[in-house]
């Protein structure tokens, strides 16, 4: 393979001089053998003919004899039914031969000796005995062998120009050099080639057999059978459109009744030309020569080559398919009773813009928070309002009261946040209020964790402490990003798991608190979360957004959304699942709140069937805000609205 | 053009015997309503001294629009002779007093001369029937949830009643009506939630409370002070004073769990039994004797109030979804519903039947309207009574010529109705 010049060299001289003597004899011979088979013949057949026809040498030349009959090269069954055969040169008629029957034919057969060797010649109709030289002729042609015997065509090979090097070469030049150097493109040739093969791009033979036969071990039996696209589009011929025939309003003097009437004609004139229902105003002459030439002759011609050569080529299968088939089949709101239907109560009181509402856990009671009389927005008040049973109440006083600060100074992170236990002497204490928590900045939401003992506040303007979590028992917080990654919008606590969701504008993290690391992050797809709710399930998260979109994430499925809801008109202010009904609410801005029937299913496979079920109205926007939270009652399918316009809602 | 309209044959019957006719078959145009079939049972009535509305029932139905168009609904040939019964017409209820509270009227009862009603200014307030204020009598620490008359002796000195309240205790008082006395007797604690619903068992020795913690507790309504009770139950500090008199704390005899959720409404059918109603959309039958509950129907809506009428043995129940519903707890299979009576418009919060009327009931709503209804019209009430201008909370028709209703706007409204003859 490296040394490819050296295949040039091989057999170059190898010294042979046998058949050198043999050059002469095949020239010789060549002309000792006579022509003497036309004669042979000619003879025969005077032996044969000679008591029927006179004697032809005395007149004719023996290459005349050929011409006897003169109807040259026609086929001789013309002359089939004709007593003659053709004509000499004289123009006599040439006359067929009387022909024995068959019992002379047999006869001849038994008698003749040289029956076997009888031919008729068509052209005369004389019976003609074949010599020894036209048999012999007729066995080699029989053989595939030159019919005349002094043709020899395997004659031996003189090679004069031979690689064998002679004493006496036929010429006596020197020797080239490219013949003894090997050859440079030859070289290059395979150097291209070995190339080739090292990268792959050629197969040695055998390979590439092997493939094929590995790639194709079976073939289409029937793939002659196949038409070729251009036969198809042959047999699916698509005549081109034709034009319409002229009706009677085209004719130059056509009936009154499609002459345009005054009204028509304007009104004709005031159609798009694409609306009209002819594109022409009928016009009366009294004669064919007073018709004016027609002026839109090329537009015509022009509408009509477009006519032609926008016509389709082709014939498309058309799915006549119904949209309607294609939506999925939703369930109707009707049969996904129960869920909040009517308006049944308005809470008025307030006096300003109801920023929040949330029932008590057995849904007795209702607090809302409103702009009214906004104390302070960096603290945390606990308040125990001292409203369900009595038992309860105690034991939850003795539980926040039972803080002792025992533990001198621990040596935690500085969190800047004061923890204020109302005196039982003041008059704070009697009104329910047990605890402040002081924070540095604006405190935009609380949540609880569902143990109760930790609640999570965030701070938007607080930067790397935008988030606290804190313990009511031991009355201690704690901050837990050393960082912020983005303005944070909400927190929420995982129903049963140790994850805390954080919403920044863009994304979703989930961190699990007992690894302290990030476990998810979902990719909101939207411009900025305003909320966030997750199901009591734990595996479902619904997230608002000011860009007017709810979007359903599936935690298992994917940190993208599951599905996304398009059907407020202004900004999300709050979404909400319920704790028990598969339904889960979006209060927006347009002063509407939308109640979903939201089923999550325990099977795995069954991805959640979201039905939006109905649209609520009654709140009243104010400063182009319009309902700001919304929160399902605890146990029944009804839901509590905080709106703007200082009103909170039950809906049932 | 009149002589058109297909006429139909029907027969009048009555069980009101001073109003009966012969039983001859009329012919009537089938486009009658009962208007100008009542001016026409007149014309043939015996008895013409005084002008007497009647109403007109197909089947147990009233008729309320054109006799035609009942018999095509229900399918009666025009060829058969209809059988009308015809019942005197209801009067008009009329509006009487209006009694001004300070804060919204959550329970209201009325026994005799007197009407019982609580407050939300934590109050319990005593009035004749008149509408002349007796006593405001406080004592509860939270707002009253609900009243009932223990015994209400018309010529006896002393009355006994019980009131709950969100405080989570129902107070037992005597109240001397000649002095214009009340003592707080007996302080019934138990409830972990507000007590929400009290009902007086008919031998007037048991009541039965239900409230927001879904317990029903059974009392004793004994308001006699005897003295071994004093001694067990003396805890000073709770106390209620009245008038001087010592509470003394009362524990349940009976505690019933069973309900999901929070108990709306408690009446007693007979001397052992009690049906409640519920948030979890139940109601449930409580045998009191053996302490168990002895039926369950579910019903598909929050139910607020409930009313069992002893005259015909049904339960009227009062949802959120605005409709009455009509129950006949004794049949076991099939729908309970009877009949669903719909024409609130908000949340039905409170129903009475008639002490005397078996077909009579009352409903107050959300929608601020008081509705008098004849079980046998369930599309449409027989009267509307407005006159609150928000939400109705409580109703009541204990006495027989009294509809009571209590409302978020402070007042107390009676309206008289003039009783007929019984049907």
């Amino acid at each position: 393979m490296n040394k490819p010049a050296d295949a040039s060299r091989s057999g170059s001289a190898s010294e042979d001089e046998s058949e050198s003597a043999s050059e002469e004899s095949v020239y010789s011979g060549l002309e000792d053998e006579p022509d003497t088979s036309s004669d042979e013949k000619e003879e025969n057949n005077q032996g044969d003919d000679g008591d029927q026809l006179p004697d032809e040498y005395v007149e004719d030349s023996s290459d005349e004899e050929d011409i006897r009959n003169t109807v040259g090269n026609v086929p001789m069954e013309w002359y089939r039914d004709y007593g003659h055969l053709g004509y000499d040169v004289t123009g006599s008629k040439v006359m067929k031969p009387k022909h024995g029957d068959e019992l002379d034919e047999f006869l001849d057969k038994m008698e003749n000796p040289n029956y076997w060797r009888t031919v008729t010649d068509k052209m005369t109709g004389q019976k003609m005995v074949l010599d020894d030289g036209d048999l012999e002729m007729i066995k080699r042609i029989q053989k595939g062998a030159h019919p005349s015997t002094s043709e020899n065509m395997y004659e031996p090979w003189v090679d004069f120009f031979s690689s064998e090097t002679m004493i006496h070469p036929v010429t006596n030049r020197p020797a080239d050099k490219r013949s003894f150097v090997p050859s440079k493109w030859e070289r290059l040739k395979v150097g291209q080639m070995v190339h080739a093969i090292k990268m792959g791009w050629m197969k040695r033979r055998e390979e590439k057999k092997s493939k094929e036969e590995e790639e194709d071990p079976f073939y289409m039996l029937w793939k002659d059978d196949e038409e070729p696209d251009i036969t198809k589009r042959y047999r699916q011929h698509i005549p081109a459109p034709k034009l319409p025939l002229p009706g009677h309003a085209e004719s130059y003097n056509p009936p009154p009744e499609y002459l345009l009437t005054k009204e028509e004609e304007e009104k004709w004139k005031e159609q798009e030309p694409e609306e009209r229902r002819q594109n022409f105003i009928p016009q009366k002459f009294s004669a064919l020569r007073k018709v004016p030439a027609y002026d839109r002759f090329v537009n015509e011609r022009f509408e009509r080559c477009l006519d032609l050569y926008l016509c389709p080529r082709q014939r498309k299968m058309r799915m006549n398919v119904n949209p309607e088939d294609l939506i999925p089949k939703l369930p109707k709101p009707k049969d996904l009773q129960p869920f909040p239907t009517t308006e049944a109560v308005v809470y008025k009181g307030h006096t300003d813009m109801v920023r929040c509402v949330c029932p008590d856990p057995s849904g007795q009671w209702l607090a809302t928070g409103s702009d009214d009389n906004t104390v302070s927005n960096t603290t945390v008040l606990i308040v125990n309002p001292g409203l369900v049973d009595k038992l309860l109440v105690s034991n939850t006083d003795t539980l926040v009261m039972s803080f002792e600060d025992s533990q001198d100074a621990p040596a935690e992170k500085k969190v800047p946040v004061d923890w204020i236990a109302s005196d039982l002497n003041l008059e704070d204490y009697k009104t329910g209020l047990r605890l402040k928590v002081e924070h540095p900045k604006e405190i935009s939401q609380v949540t609880w964790h569902a143990k109760g003992d930790y609640f999570a506040t965030v701070m938007p303007k607080g930067e790397s402490m935008s988030v606290l979590i804190h313990q009511l028992s031991r009355r201690r917080s704690q901050n837990p990003f050393s960082k912020s990654k983005g303005l944070v919008q909400r927190v929420l606590f995982h129903p049963v798991r140790p994850f805390l969701f954080v919403a920044t504008q863009r994304f979703v993290r989930v961190y699990n608190l007992l690894k302290q690391q990030l476990t998810k992050k979902l990719q909101t797809n939207c411009k900025w979360v305003s909320s966030m709710d997750v199901h009591p399930g734990g595996d479902n998260v619904i997230i608002g957004s000011y860009d007017c979109r709810l979007s359903w994430f599936d935690l298992d499925l994917s940190t993208k959304p599951y599905q996304t809801l398009r059907h407020h008109k202004k900004a999300l202010r709050q979404v909400a699942f319920h704790p028990r009904y598969p339904l889960f609410a979006s209060a927006s801005d347009d002063c509407s709140i939308i109640v979903c029937h939201g089923m999550v299913y325990s099977d795995l496979l069954q991805n959640p069937l979201i039905v939006p079920v109905k649209v609520l109205r009654g709140h009243t926007a104010k400063n182009s805000v319009g309902v700001l939270d919304c929160h399902f009652h605890p146990t029944q399918p009804w839901i509590f609205s905080a709106g703007a316009d200082g009103t909170a809602r039950l809906y049932t | 053009m009149e002589d058109e309209a297909p006429h139909v044959q029907v027969k009048f019957f009555t069980k009101q015997k001073q109003y009966s006719v012969p039983d001859t078959p009329f012919s009537v145009p089938a486009d009658v309503d009962s208007k100008q079939l009542s001016r026409e049972t007149e014309g043939s009535g015996d008895d013409s001294d005084q002008q007497v509305e009647f109403d007109f029932l197909l089947d147990g139905v009233f008729l309320r629009s054109s006799l035609g168009n009942i018999l095509e609904e229900k399918d009666i040939s025009f060829e058969t002779v209809v059988e009308l019964e015809y019942v005197e017409r209801q009067p008009a209820p009329r509006p009487e007093n209006s009694l001004v509270h300070d804060d919204w009227v959550s329970a209201l009862q009325a026994a005799g001369q007197n009407i019982l009603s609580g407050s939300y200014d934590n109050t319990i307030r005593l009035w004749s029937t008149e509408g002349e204020p007796l006593m405001t009598i406080p004592g509860h620490t939270a707002p009253v949830k609900c009243v009932a008359w223990i015994h209400q002796g018309e010529g006896e000195e002393t009355s006994t009643f019980v009131t709950g309240s969100h405080d989570q205790t129902a107070l037992l008082w005597r109240w001397h009506g000649d002095s214009n006395e009340v003592d707080c007797v007996h302080a019934c604690r138990g409830h972990a939630g507000s007590v929400d619903c009290v009902a007086v068992g008919p031998t007037r020795e048991k009541m039965c409370t239900g409230s927001w913690d879904k317990m029903l507790k059974l009392w004793s309504a004994d308001c006699s002070t005897e003295e071994e009770q004093t001694d067990d139950t003396d805890r000073p500090n709770k106390k209620k004073k009245s008038s001087g008199f010592k509470t003394q704390t009362r524990v349940p005899i009976l505690t019933l769990s069973g309900h999901s959720e929070a108990v709306s409404a408690v009446h007693w059918m007979d001397e052992k039994t009690v049906v409640t109603s519920s948030w979890d959309h139940t109601l449930r039958l409580w045998d009191l004797q053996q302490a168990v509950q002895s039926s369950l129907m579910q019903g598909s809506k929050v139910f607020l109030d409930i009313s069992y009428s002893t005259l015909n043995g049904l339960i009227v129940a009062a949802s959120a979804d605005r409709h009455v519903r009509l129950y006949d707890p004794r049949s076991k299979d099939g729908a309970v519903v009877k009949c669903s009576f719909t024409s609130h418009t908000g949340w039905v919060v409170g129903v009475d039947w008639s002490p005397t009327r078996e077909h009579l009931f009352i409903s107050g709503s959300y929608d601020t309207v008081l509705k008098l209804w004849d079980s046998r019209s369930p599309k449409a009430p027989l009267y509307n009574m407005s006159g609150h201008e928000d939400k109705i909370l409580a109703v009541d028709w204990s006495a027989p010529e009294l509809m009571l209703s209590g409302g978020a706007d402070n007042h107390l409204k009676i309206f008289h109705h003039s009783n007929t003859s019984p049907t």
